[in-house]
């Protein structure tokens, strides 16, 4: 049975005969709601424009010209959402939402949202949302960014953008078209609601306005008691979300648009005025099963399907037009016919438009497009009137206190700080945030006195949750900012990995580049912190961010690097609008020697800004001239890769050259192969463990590359970094690496080989 | 079932039609009522009555003149109730037998061809909107229109005319006795709006083009433009609102704003025609992008008198790469073998719609 016709031809039978549902009257509603007979036929006509869209999308989809199918039927009271809206308020939106983007749209004068839609449908080149990559609900004109999960992972970038709304009337921020007064809305369904990344980011909005953080959302479940096949329990969500502290409980019949528009009226204005979270908890009914691959016969009686179908939103709707006499049931069965028609051409226009044709095109918008002008601009500002812009001039102020360490080397952790000091007060939209960065500095002290120099508006004490913290850092920078995340430690991202994935990485790709979130992600990572911490701690596995799209991350080995390296990072976000993973080796932190206690050779002077810089994107840096053998690493194993040439040259005289390689995603081939190609060997050296880290794809690329040279590679063992003096067991050494280096050079002269090893493993 | 479900599909094609707006009325055209539309005589002559009644020259005496004089044809008082009664004649004509109209839309005045088309007013009431606006404009506009264009004679954009244009309008723009902005987005023709130092201005900066470009259009004023604001005040009060009803047939306005029979508030369009559209720029290619993707019509019928929105309205369809339109050769040899066009102003095809 196809139950889309079923619904279809119900509709129209059931209106024809006016066997309508009864419409409870309730005069208050209807006055809160002020709606004119105009406004809802309006709303009525975006109901069934969605509901047309979905049953046109399934015959399209039987013909395989249509690609997706999860529909919006039964879900056409989010148009009256839409309504009680601003198109200025940003919308986060689940996937049957179609009724709600096309009530937007009404806000903006000339919008084709037919039109447009269904080239979604159809995987079009010309769909102006996601150029044939998605089935999405966005329009940049309209402020709704196109959501791909179905499982509620927008829920925490939501909270952010909130969160900088909470903002705009203080810190500078980009004008990206939002209003100081906007609010976000973002809905989702009854069986997300349940994922941790829903649960996280409405813990977080709540935890915010708890001790009176500015959060304007209004969070709006849109409950249909079931996720595909998966009941709710009845009451389930009233049960979990009437108490939270910090958020106001609204709940309406989602079938009755009146109560719709009056309920998220009320709800609006509360979040509106009082800067804190809503949560509108909508009653829809699902129909036509989960998507058109969901065979809804096989987990619910027919009995089940039909009572379902008879709660149909839209007879509610043609209940209350027919009841205020706004439309008679004859012009109702007439204006859906012919809205049928027309999208029946439409749908055969858009189905000749043309698709996608090759991977390059595809992938045209992975990275996204460059900003015309940078962020430091001050043009493009809106400038909050509570805090003046931060200018140059007061640089000498703010680094009052840093006198002291102006003319001595400095480690890297140092140096970091110093940086992210100078970042701030160029980028007057920069954001400092994560656990336990403000006070104390962070558990390295890297973040130490931002807060006094800069405040608790750009300098936050985060929740502890990873999910919340990128959702923060994605958000902000939708709506304007340049965040700089902190993760405490690598080891914490992986939970929270599919914000980067799945979210932040794939915004630009999804959009067009029409939206982007341009951020810097610091990360305490890697190994070598001499037994503390265990595995948690000392986590040396990058590999999450290695395979994902579009992204850049990269690892400094000391502190000049490191300065450089994030001001670089900061530069991407800023003006090209990415995503940046800036990976600091914790052990390298407070590293000041290389070769003996109180050389300093691993520390240097902090350089202020300038306009000339040691190094650009893409520079790899080499140590040494030798041609007999080439280093390949980063991060420590550089660091530890230098002591290892000292030993080689002066005890074996065999001359290496040491390569930083400094961006680890994507790697700077050329740069690389350059480096390595005098020599006759290649010895990478990986901190991260041999199955699946970088040092395959070093391998690979040396190989594809007819490198004709020795190539060997030493790693961590495949484990997890035990405690106390263990750790040094799994993971690469100074030894190590001059045993492996010996191992790739021919000797130049005839001292016994194990011999020369062992004496200079010893020494 | 009941009476209501017994649906039976359209076999008719779907039309959008396009109203023309002023200067479409040219020598070519005189004697078009005559020519054309002698079935309609009780049309006219309640056409020619409402002009009488305001001491004004009957349209059919105007359109059966011997000889085209352009300061009796093309003055606003003339010209707009000329061309309202020769386009509603022509879109009487069309068989809606053959076509289903399923929007309709106009340019610059043709909105108040479209408002009588889609019946948000009635004829009588269409004619006195386009009479009065028309002899308002002749009697009290200022300024001029300009036309220059935006591409060659092929139709393929020209960037450099474009910058030089803009460049031009945004220097002369500094002088604090010019007064220029965009009075219509009509394809690749740009019309210009300015008081007169700004039509002089515009006349000797812009680089003579295609021999007859920059060119003033005669007795028009500075439509579309913050220049009509006194025009437009008085129009809001001479006018009610309550000459408007919803409309039968949908209709896009120069904003590509889609006003029909559920959507209809009198007041709003009321504000639109009298207000918003009369002082700010009138945007004929969004109103066709518009009624192009929202209601995917088999055809575009332009109704007559004059051909002038052919171009530009091919130069949209091109534009979106509409049905695959690509080029204006292509166009061209599109429109001889099976017309998406129909301009009733061409003989050929006028013959395919009636």
């Amino acid at each position: 049975m196809n139950r889309s016709e079923i619904v279809h031809q119900q509709f129209i039978d059931r209106v024809s005969a006016r066997d309508l549902p009864s419409v409870a009257v309730d005069d208050a509603a209807y006055e809160a709601a002020s709606l004119s007979a105009c406004a809802m036929r309006d709303i009525f006509e975006s109901q069934i424009m969605s509901r047309l869209l979905d049953i046109v999308s399934r015959r399209l989809s039987a013909k395989k010209q249509s690609f997706y199918t999860i529909g919006s039927a039964g879900h056409e009271g989010n148009a009256a959402l839409a309504f009680a809206l601003r198109v200025n308020d940003p919308a986060f939106l689940h996937y049957r939402s179609g009724a709600f983007a096309i009530q937007r749209s009404k806000q903006l004068i000339g919008s084709t949202p037919l039109y447009d839609m269904l080239l979604s449908f159809t995987a079009s080149r010309d769909d102006p949302i996601s150029g044939g990559r998605h089935k999405v609900i966005g329009s940049r004109a309209a402020w709704i960014p196109p959501q791909t999960s179905t499982i509620a992972s927008h829920l925490p970038k939501a909270m952010g953008a909130a969160h900088a709304l909470g903002l705009y009337k203080k810190i500078a921020h980009r004008d990206v078209g939002l209003a100081d007064d906007s609010i976000v809305v973002c809905s989702f369904g009854d069986a997300s609601v349940n994922h941790s990344t829903a649960q996280g980011a409405i813990n977080t909005a709540a935890w915010a306005s708890y001790q009176c953080s500015p959060m304007p959302i209004l969070f709006v479940c849109e409950d249909n008691g079931i996720g595909i096949s998966t009941h709710t329990p009845k009451n389930w969500v009233a049960a979990n979300f009437k108490q939270r502290p910090g958020i106001k409980y609204f709940a309406c019949n989602g079938a009755n648009i009146i109560d719709v528009v009056s309920t998220a009226k009320a709800a609006a204005a509360y979040v509106r005025t009082h800067q804190k979270p809503a949560f509108l908890h909508l009653a829809m009914v699902r129909l036509m099963a989960h998507a058109g691959s969901d065979i809804e016969a096989s987990y619910h009686s027919n009995a089940e399907i039909t009572a379902s179908e008879a709660m149909d939103p839209l007879l509610t709707s043609a209940a209350l037009l027919i009841h205020h006499n706004a439309l008679s049931a004859q012009a109702i069965v007439q204006r859906y016919q012919q809205l049928e028609q027309r999208i029946e051409r439409i749908a055969a226009v858009v189905c000749q438009r043309e698709k996608l044709a090759s991977a390059s095109e595809v992938m045209t918008t992975i990275f996204p497009p460059n900003r015309a002008t940078p962020e430091k601009h001050d043009m493009l500002f809106k400038q909050g009137k509570h805090v003046p812009a931060v200018t140059p001039d007061q640089r000498e102020q703010i680094f009052k206190k840093e006198q002291r360490h102006r003319d001595k080397p400095l480690h890297m952790a140092k140096q970091i700080n110093l940086a992210l000091a100078d970042i701030m007060l160029s980028h007057n939209n920069s954001l400092i945030f994560g656990e336990d960065i403000a006070k104390k500095g962070g558990v390295y002290g890297v973040t130490q006195g931002l807060l006094e120099k800069f405040g608790h508006t750009r300098v936050i004490n985060t929740i502890l949750d990873e999910q919340s913290i990128l959702g923060l850092a994605i958000g902000l920078a939708q709506c304007g900012y340049l965040p700089i995340a902190e993760i405490q430690y690598l080891a914490y991202v992986h939970n929270a990995e599919d914000q980067i994935r799945g979210e932040a990485a794939s915004l630009s790709f999804f959009s067009r580049g029409l939206f982007t979130n341009p951020m810097v992600i610091r990360i305490a990572g890697f190994a070598y912190q001499k037994g503390f911490g265990g595995h948690f701690h000392n986590d040396n596995s990058f590999n999450v961010f290695r395979d994902i799209p579009g992204i850049i991350v990269m690892a400094p080995s000391n502190g000049s690097d490191a300065v450089q390296m994030l001001r670089i990072a900061v530069e991407l976000a800023s003006r090209e609008n990415k995503v940046v993973i800036f990976i600091e080796p914790i052990a390298l932190y407070m590293t000041m020697d290389l070769h003996h206690e109180g050389d300093q050779l691993w520390a240097s002077h902090y350089t202020e800004p300038t306009p000339a810089a040691e190094f650009g994107f893409g520079d790899i840096h080499v140590t040494g001239a030798g041609k007999e053998l080439c280093i390949l690493s980063y991060a420590n194993g550089f660091y530890l890769s230098c002591k290892a040439a000292k030993i080689l040259a002066e005890m074996y005289q065999v001359q290496v050259r040491v390569v930083d390689m400094r961006w680890l995603h994507p790697l700077a081939t050329h740069a690389i192969l350059d480096a390595v190609s005098p020599c006759k060997a290649v010895l990478i050296v990986d901190e991260c463990r041999r199955n699946g880290s970088l040092s395959e794809a070093l391998v690979t690329l040396l190989v594809e590359n007819q490198y004709n040279g020795g190539i060997a590679r030493i790693n961590a063992e495949d484990s997890f970094i035990p405690l106390g003096d263990a750790a040094q067991l799994v993971l690469p050494s100074v030894d190590s690496i001059v045993e492996h280096a010996l191992t790739l050079v021919p000797l130049n002269d005839s001292a016994d080989y194990s011999d020369k090893i062992q004496r200079g493993v010893s020494s | 079932m009941n009476a209501l479900t017994t649906h039976t599909p359209t076999t008719r094609k779907s039309a959008l039609v396009i109203c023309p707006g002023r200067g479409t009325y040219g020598k070519d055209e005189l004697g078009y009522l005559q020519r054309f539309h002698s079935d309609k005589s009780d049309f006219i002559a309640a056409m020619d009555a409402q002009r009488r009644d305001n001491q004004q020259l009957a349209i059919s005496e105007l359109d059966s003149r011997d000889k085209y004089r352009l300061s009796e044809h093309a003055t606003g008082e003339n010209a707009s109730a000329l061309i309202f009664t020769c386009a509603l004649a022509d879109y009487q004509s069309i068989n809606r037998e053959l076509y289903d109209i399923v929007a309709v839309t106009g340019n610059s005045m043709g909105w108040y061809l479209a408002l009588a088309a889609g019946a948000a007013c009635d004829l009588n009431t269409g004619m006195h909107i386009v009479n009065s606006m028309g002899t308002r404009m002749h009697k009290e506009a200022t300024g001029g229109q300009l036309l220059y264009p935006l591409c060659d004679d092929n139709w393929q954009p020209d960037v450099q005319l474009k910058s030089v244009l803009t460049d031009t309008i945004a220097r002369l723009q500094q002088l604090p006795e010019c007064e220029i902005s965009l009075s219509i987005d009509l394809g690749l023709m740009a019309v210009l709006a300015a008081n007169q130092a700004g039509i002089k201005a515009l006349l000797s900066a812009l680089p003579k083009v295609q021999d007859r470009y920059p060119m003033v259009i005669p007795h028009h004023g500075a439509f579309h433009s913050p220049l009509m604001r006194e025009i437009s005040y008085k129009a809001l009060q001479q006018f009610s609102s309550d000459m408007f009803r919803a409309p039968q047939i949908p209709m896009i306005d120069g904003r590509g704003r889609i006003w029909h029979q559920d959507n209809f508030e009198a007041q709003a369009l009321h504000h639109y025609t009298f207000g918003t559209q009369v002082c700010e720029s009138y945007n004929f290619s969004k109103a066709v992008e518009v009624g192009c993707k929202e209601f995917a019509p088999d055809c575009i019928i332009i109704l007559g008198p004059g051909t002038t929105l052919g171009p530009p309205t091919a130069q949209q369809l091109i534009k979106m790469q509409w049905l695959n339109f690509g080029s204006k050769a292509d166009f061209k040899q599109r429109q001889k073998e099976k017309p998406f066009v129909l301009s009733m102003g061409i003989e050929e095809q006028r013959r395919m719609v009636v």
